[in-house]
Parts: C-alpha cells; sequence; structure tokens
C-alpha cells in the first residue's frame, strides 16, 4: 500500500541518510564498502579493546559519528516542538522560538561567555525556559488566554532578550563578541560526544512523550471547546506538551545554538507529505526533521573548503524549498 | 442513572448586566428540550453554564444529582455529557475520520483502540457520511460539517448531549435529517438540550419547549395553544397568527396592512 511505503521510508531513509553521512567529510570521502569495514572494526573495538584504531576510524568514532547524531537529534527536535506548537496554538506560522526560546538562550549563553564560571550548555538552557515561562506569565490572565495575547507576549519577551544580549555584545571584548555572534549562528561543527549524551536524555525523554500523546494532539487542535465537548480537560495536557517542547528546543538550542525558522518549515514539510493528522505527523517531524537538518549539514561541511555554519544553510536552502511549497498552495492548513 | 438536568435559583452577570435571575427548571430526563428565545436573552449563556463552559455563576446546575462544577471530565463513572457549540472553524484539514475520532479522547490515554474505530465506523455508517470519511473536514458543506461534529460528539456516547443551534445555516434538508437523528437518539435514551431560534421546526420535532425571556426562563408545559401564542407574541414583539401543522402547533407572523 501507498501509505505503507510512506512508513517504510520514514524509517529507512534516516538510516540511509546517517550512514552516508559519516562517508563524507572534509578529510575525505569514503566508499560504501570501505565504510562497512570501518563500522565493522568499531563495534568490533567496543567489545574487544586490543586492535589500536587507525587514524580513519578516529575521525569516523570521535568526529563525524557524535556529529551526525547530535544534527539528527536537533533537527528533531525542533521540528517536533514546532508542529506541536502550531498543534495546540492551531497556528500554523508559530514555531518553537515564537515563545522566546532562542532570545533567551542566546542570551544564556552570552551571558556564560563573558561570565566563565557559568556553564554555556546549561545557562542557555536555563534562560531559554526562563523566557517561556516569562512569556506565560505574561499572556495569563484568569478570565481567558487568547493565544494572540500569547503570541504577542513571545514577541515582547524575545524584544527584551534580544536587547539583553545586544547589551552584553556591546560590552563584551572582540574575541568574546566573536564567540557570541558565532553560537548564534548555530555551531554544530562542535559537536562531540559530551554534547550528544547532554542532549540525548532531555531530546530522548521529550520527544518520547509527544509520541505517546500524539494522537491527542488532533483534538487539542481543535480548540479547548472541541476537548471539553466531549469530555476532555485539555489544560493537563497542553501544560505537559508545551513544556516538553519547552525542552527539547532548550536542550536542542543549547548544544548547537540558534537554527531558525527550521521549527517552522519542517512541520510543514511532513504534513504536505503525510497530512495533518498528528498520528503519523508527530513520526515524520522526527524523520524529517533529523534527515533534513542532516542534509543541510552536510551540505555546509562539504560545498565549501571552509565550514559555514548552518543557521545560514538551514535558510538559504529552507527559504527556497518552502517558498515553492507555498506558491504551489501543497500546504496543508486553513486560516 | 437519573440523567435529567435540574436547575434551582441560578443566577449570573456579566459585570453590572445581570443575564440570568433566579433561573428554576429542570430538563427531563430522555427527552428532547428546546430553549428557545431572542438573540441575546441569555439561552447561549445558560448553555454555557450547563456545558461547563462558564462556572462564575450562583445558585445550583444539578446533571444528574450532582453539581456541575464538581462533575468531572473524562472519568468513566459519571454521567457523560457532549456538547456542540455553533459553528466550528479548524485550523488543520483533518480528515472526516479523524476529526470524528477525537471524540473517542476521553476513552482512550493514548492511541484509539479498536473498540474505538468500530464506534467511529458504526456512527460513519449510520448517518450515511461512510463515504465522506478519508475527505478533509475543510472540504465539506455546512450541512455535512454540521452532521461530522454531532458524530464526533456521539461517539462519546453522552448521557446528556447538548447544542447551540444545531441547525443554524443549515438549510432546510440538513435542517430536518439533524433533527430526526436527534428524535432518534431520544428514543434510544439520551437526553437531549437544544437551543434554537425557529420555534416551528422545534415544535415539529422537540418534547419540551422553554422560553427565555427577561432574564428567566418560563416552561410552555402546561400552557394552551392561546397561552402559548400570546407567549411568543410577547417574546418576538410581534403578531402571529396560529395555525395547525399536522397536529403541531405553527406561528407565523401577520403581515402589516400596507
Amino acid at each position: 500500500m501507498k501509505s505503507s511505503l510512506k512508513i517504510s521510508l520514514l524509517v529507512l531513509f534516516p538510516i540511509l541518510l546517517m550512514l552516508a553521512s559519516l562517508a563524507l567529510g572534509s578529510t575525505g570521502s569514503l566508499s560504501p564498502s570501505a565504510l562497512t569495514m570501518h563500522i565493522y572494526n568499531g563495534i568490533r573495538n567496543l567489545f574487544q579493546e586490543q586492535t589500536s584504531p587507525n587514524m580513519v576510524e578516529t575521525i569516523l568514532w570521535q568526529v563525524r559519528l557524535p556529529r551526525v547524531l547530535l544534527t539528527f537529534l536537533v533537527g528533531a527536535a525542533l521540528a517536533s516542538s514546532g508542529g506541536v506548537l502550531q498543534a495546540i496554538f492551531r497556528n500554523p506560522i508559530v514555531d518553537p522560538f515564537t515563545l522566546g526560546i532562542s532570545s533567551g538562550a542566546a542570551f544564556g549563553a552570552a551571558l556564560a561567555m563573558l561570565i566563565p564560571v557559568l556553564s554555556i550548555n546549561l545557562s542557555a538552557f536555563f534562560f531559554g525556559v526562563c523566557a517561556v515561562v516569562l512569556t506565560y506569565l505574561v499572556s495569563y490572565s484568569k478570565v481567558r488566554s487568547s493565544l494572540v495575547s500569547m503570541v504577542l507576549a513571545g514577541m515582547i519577551i524575545s524584544g527584551v532578550f534580544t536587547a539583553l544580549l545586544t547589551l552584553l555584545q556591546y560590552l563584551s571584548d572582540p574575541y568574546k563578541l566573536q564567540a557570541i555572534v558565532q553560537w548564534t549562528m548555530g555551531n554544530l561543527h562542535t559537536a562531540s560526544w559530551d554534547k550528544v549524551k547532554t542532549a540525548f536524555l532531555p531530546i530522548g525523554i521529550g520527544l518520547s512523550i509527544l509520541v505517546f500523546f500524539r494522537w491527542k494532539l488532533n483534538l487539542l487542535a481543535l480548540g479547548d471547546h472541541e476537548a471539553l465537548a466531549v469530555g476532555v480537560n485539555p489544560r493537563l495536557l497542553k501544560l505537559l506538551l508545551v513544556g516538553v517542547s519547552t525542552m527539547i528546543t532548550a536542550a536542542a538550542v543549547a548544544a548547537v545554538g540558534v537554527i531558525s525558522l527550521f521549527g517552522l518549515i519542517v512541520p510543514h514539510i511532513s504534513r504536505m507529505i503525510f497530512g495533518p493528522s498528528n498520528s503519523i505527523a508527530v513520526w515524520a517531524n522526527i524523520s524529517i526533521g533529523g534527515s533534513f537538518l542532516l542534509l543541510i549539514d552536510n551540505f555546509s561541511r562539504t560545498v565549501m573548503p571552509f565550514e559555514i555554519p548552518v543557521g545560514v544553510f538551514t535558510m538559504l536552502i529552507g527559504a527556497p524549498i518552502f517558498i515553492y511549497l507555498m506558491r504551489r498552495n501543497a500546504i496543508n492548513w486553513n486560516a | 442513572m437519573i440523567k435529567d438536568v435540574n436547575i434551582k435559583n441560578l443566577s449570573f452577570s456579566y459585570g453590572r448586566d445581570t443575564v440570568l435571575k433566579g433561573v428554576t427548571t429542570s430538563f427531563p430526563a430522555g427527552k428532547l428540550s428546546i430553549i428557545l428565545g431572542r438573540n441575546g436573552s441569555g439561552k447561549s449563556t445558560l448553555f454555557n453554564i450547563i456545558a461547563g463552559l462558564e462556572k462564575r455563576y450562583t445558585g445550583e446546575v444539578l446533571i444528574g444529582n450532582v453539581e456541575r462544577k464538581k462533575l468531572k471530565t473524562g472519568a468513566q463513572d459519571t454521567t457523560r455529557l457532549g456538547f456542540m457549540t455553533q459553528f466550528h472553524q479548524t485550523t488543520f484539514p483533518f480528515k472526516v475520520y479523524d476529526v470524528i475520532m477525537t471524540g473517542r479522547a476521553s476513552f482512550s490515554r493514548f492511541s484509539p483502540r479498536d473498540e474505538d474505530h468500530d464506534t467511529v465506523t458504526e456512527v460513519l455508517k449510520r448517518f450515511a457520511l461512510w463515504h465522506l470519511r478519508n475527505k478533509p473536514y475543510t472540504d465539506l458543506s455546512g450541512g455535512e460539517r454540521q452532521l461530522v461534529l454531532l458524530c464526533r460528539v456521539l461517539v462519546q456516547k453522552p448521557d446528556i448531549l447538548m447544542l447551540d443551534e444545531p441547525t443554524n445555516h443549515l438549510d432546510l434538508h440538513y435542517q430536518v435529517a439533524v433533527l430526526e437523528c436527534l428524535q432518534q437518539l431520544v428514543r434510544e435514551g439520551t437526553t437531549i438540550l437544544c437551543v434554537m431560534h425557529d420555534p416551528n421546526l422545534a415544535f415539529m420535532f422537540g418534547d419540551a419547549f422553554y422560553v427565555m425571556r427577561g432574564q428567566e426562563l418560563s416552561s410552555l408545559q402546561d400552557l394552551d395553544s392561546s397561552a402559548v401564542k400570546k407567549l411568543l407574541e410577547e417574546t418576538y414583539q410581534l403578531p402571529l397568527m396560529g395555525l395547525d401543522n399536522q397536529g403541531k402547533p405553527l406561528f407565523v407572523p401577520q403581515l402589516k396592512q400596507q
């Protein structure tokens, strides 16, 4: 059947792409047979540590593999959280950064770069979550909290953190300024096993929760009244899923910096291919989000002799694709 | 289980605007009760209070002997209450099948089970909507959408069903189709509360009638036809003419002399 073919592609494509991405790199590409041999050696070395790995294997296991895994995790996290927030807020222009995560996290990272006591990762995570909590508090009212007031509050909180970031940049010396600017452009090239380990837990747990509740997202996407109409109080579920989305986005941003608009674009692509039902769209966002970011990263590390920050290429590649889909009216929403 | 709705001394106001003043009434179990009244008379407020959307009221609202504010949503052992508000616009073009399936959300914690699929299939076939199951909800006509939303509430298997102007925006065919379906549900034991604009359509299909005016709700239960006519004339502020419609009352406005 057609849909089962699509589903098997969802599983197969990321795996093949990950293998292909391992073979690519600035230190030379590998043939499929060489890659197979190196992977075989690598797995054998995991269990019996006697053969000293050669240089190619060191690059594969210590540089490329963590980068491939981290890229996939981050892509999956941003896309899934974008899809979930679009469903909950019933708004196709919402993305994980609408609620202020990115500017909060960027400010947190910059602060940590200026005050070396703080860990950049933790500080970015903390301020990203802070920004969302602030957005919530500002837009919360007892009578009714509307989607528009939430998005507006997000813009204001983003603005405040951006202003604070600018202030920090103004005050910092040129070297730190460069570090801050590079961080905010997305920095997958700093991937390491440490980063994979830190990011894996929150993103892994978060994505599992989203997968468990994926069908209920259809209910939330119809609105609060429509949930109450069939005997479900949506408030707790919404809070849980927005919290989870915030957590995985903050973890992704803390690991690799800001990759803007990725979480807006991918859910639209998923809906275009698999339809709007979240039963499958949640899986699709994980698979397509991870693969798409991996593709873009492969591009940015092989096209030029030097590395270009991934944030630049997501926009340069993502925007034309998105505009093409939008013009074709292939995008699945009504507003 | 008693599945009627009893209201005692219910009052509600928006700021200084009193909308409901000491409403006391009861809607019988297993009947189609219809609430009539002018625009802005407080019908929708009463609807929202009983549906549980509006909680800042004084007085008692008993759903099967349980106070509305204490009625738990989603619990299996209490009275199940489903409602359908006026015309609903969705952002995403979900398939008809998926929209109706969301009505089963209080039964399954995670993904729908076989039982849920069976219920949805049954309801789609019963309302002759099976051929639309894979169509995007947003592509349907107003009448089809209304039926789909009704199906969505019905798969919850509610003991009490509330509808706010279910025939709004519908052509005559679908008006009758929806109301006949409500009659059928009543025969199967559902208690239905329905807010309507058209008294004549109401008299053709309903069992018990109420009129909302002057912040109060009056029952037409014990009134004879001339008293009903007088009440409706006062409510709608129009001279009416009473006719007989296949044994049911029919009221039409009297034309002004040119």
